[in-house]
């Protein structure tokens, strides 16, 4: 009797409000307090193979073959309890209600991704009723995926050089500054390499900028096949110089992947007839260290491998030079004078 | 005045006790782990006092769940984690099947339902033990700027009393602390101290 003198309250508000629910682009369903549903919407029939007649009057555990989930059933008698509203997320529910994003002709279709919520209606005779309405998560899901997907390509573009497809300049800044403050509070070491193209302007001028473009990507192939963790990356730093972070790298360890990184480049054996230190494309290569707990800063540690590099080149290119950081205050002019060696 | 005697401090703090209990065994059905959540302080604050300081929220962003409800007194009740945190526990909560940089897509959505679940058990805990009806909305997640939040939610609510909750949440050995704050008109608080003493005294 419960259930018709309920109807009857919806079909008074004439049958504009049965229109309405079944024009909705959202599930509706209206249980009782034993679970007994009242009102079942076109869009609920639709994915959920059962038509309203047969659902009517019928208690909606029963609908469903394999029943109602726990976490389904718990909120429903908490929100007929309590009477306060219930979210079911999708992120932590999925899909509660074994409901299929096509008419529901076909079951081998994988079940809807929803968001639910539950509100507690109270009629005026004061009969507790569950209002249960759900959503097709799985639209704003994509929405997500698609925005998310731009966003990285976007950031990638943001942070990557267009030529060479190494990291740029700003990604440099961003990493360098992070990482350093990393190696400062976990006295970790840190490496860095920068490398410069022995003769370049020459390799220009002789073989035209085409030609030099091919050279610049074929030497980050070369640098970037030499490296094998994720987290060191090669950068352009500008026209043709390069620097490699090396995170949690000592000395040792960083000359020599700089000494393979010279090698590498060396092996191209791209033809250089400009070049006064080879017969081809080669590069001078300078290594800085950060010994942890020394006082040196960030630009000071920069400098360093700046410093390392200039060596390289003035010593006859095509060599690799190292600077660990207690060294660097003599180039350092940022250094308190305490801090130098001497 | 607006200030709690110590026995209706002990009073609320035991209310909302249950309510963490309630909550703590909803989440555990959802997470598949135990999840351990208590309320070991309940502080009244006047909302002008209320800073990121007070709170000791020492995170640049904030989020926050909210619902309104109505009864025998109006609130707004808050549930607040730094959002570093919210996403740690939408993490923990989703489990090994989303990695942590993924989970940002579900913060809103399962924040809701953290702050909800939460919410819901203090509200009916309070309800049933001190014996009266309330009503809520459903819950709503901001996220923003710690200070701008904070500022935003004392402003708009425009109720001058702050009742303070300092909540404990344990997921999977993962400590987190975070606020529940209901935000009340003198009136309103003076009402469920009326509620409280009842409760007292019958006990």
């Amino acid at each position: 009797m419960n259930s018709i003198s309920v109807k009857s309250e919806f079909i008074l508000s004439g049958n504009i409000g049965e229109k309405i629910w079944d024009s909705i682009k959202s599930g509706l369903i209206l249980v009782d307090s034993e679970g007994k549903v009242l009102l079942w919407n076109d869009w609920i029939a639709q994915h959920s193979g059962i038509p309203a007649e047969s659902a009517l009057n019928h208690l909606l555990g029963s609908l469903f073959p394999d029943g109602l989930t726990a976490s389904f059933k718990t909120a429903l008698k908490s929100v007929l309890q309590h009477k306060l509203p219930i979210i079911l997320s999708n992120a932590l529910h999925r899909s509660p209600l074994p409901l299929y994003p096509l008419p529901a002709t076909q079951r081998k279709q994988d079940r809807m991704q929803q968001s639910i919520i539950i509100t507690p209606i109270v009629t005026s005779e004061k009969k507790r009723l569950c209002l249960i309405q759900v959503t097709d998560a799985s639209i704003s899901l994509k929405r997500e995926r698609v925005l998310k997907s731009h966003s990285e390509r976007l950031s990638k573009k943001a942070t990557t050089d267009g030529l060479t497809g190494a990291y740029n300049r700003r990604f440099f800044d961003e990493r360098f500054t992070a990482e350093f403050g990393r190696a400062q509070r976990q006295s970790a070491p840190l490496s860095l390499i920068m490398l410069d193209v022995d003769f370049f302007k020459n390799y220009n001028d002789r073989y035209g900028h085409p030609a030099g473009d091919k050279v610049l990507i074929s030497v980050v192939k070369a640098l970037s096949s030499q490296l094998n963790r994720p987290t060191d990356v090669v950068v352009r730093y500008g026209g043709e110089e390069f620097i490699v972070i090396l995170p949690d790298s000592k000395s040792e360890g960083s000359q020599i992947i700089a000494e393979k990184l010279r090698v590498a480049v060396s092996n191209l054996n791209i033809p250089h007839s400009e070049s006064k230190v080879a017969d081809h494309v080669t590069v001078s290569v300078g290594v800085a260290t950060y010994q942890p707990d020394t006082d040196c800063n960030a630009a000071c540690f920069l400098e360093a491998a700046d410093t390392a590099l200039y060596s390289a080149k003035h010593d006859g290119r095509n060599c690799v030079r190292h600077l660990v950081t207690p060294e660097c205050g003599r180039y350092c002019p940022d250094t308190p004078q305490a801090n130098s060696p001497d | 005045m607006n200030s709690l005697s110590e026995l209706q401090m002990d009073a609320l703090t035991e209310i909302f006790n249950i309510g963490a209990g309630r909550a703590a065994s909803s989440l555990s059905e959802i997470v598949g782990e135990e999840v351990k959540l208590s309320v070991p302080r309940v502080q009244l604050y006047q909302s002008s006092e209320i800073n990121a300081d007070v709170l000791s929220l020492n995170s640049p962003r904030l989020g926050a769940v909210k619902q309104s409800f109505s009864g025998p007194f109006d609130a707004d009740a808050m549930l607040l984690f730094t959002e570093d945190r919210a996403l740690e526990i939408v993490h923990d909560m989703m489990g090994s099947q989303v990695g942590i940089e993924d989970v940002a897509e579900y913060e809103q959505e399962a924040m809701c339902e953290l702050g909800n679940i939460i919410l819901n058990a203090c509200l009916s805990s309070m309800a049933d033990v001190l014996d009266l009806t309330l009503d809520s909305s459903l819950p709503v997640y901001s996220v923003g700027a710690t200070d701008a939040l904070l500022r935003q939610i004392v402003s708009e609510a425009n109720q001058p009393v702050m009742l303070v909750l300092h909540i404990d949440l344990a997921i999977e050995k993962r400590h987190s602390q975070g606020y529940l704050v209901f935000l009340l008109s003198s009136s309103s608080l003076q009402k469920l101290l009326v509620h409280v003493d009842r409760f007292i005294s019958g006990i």
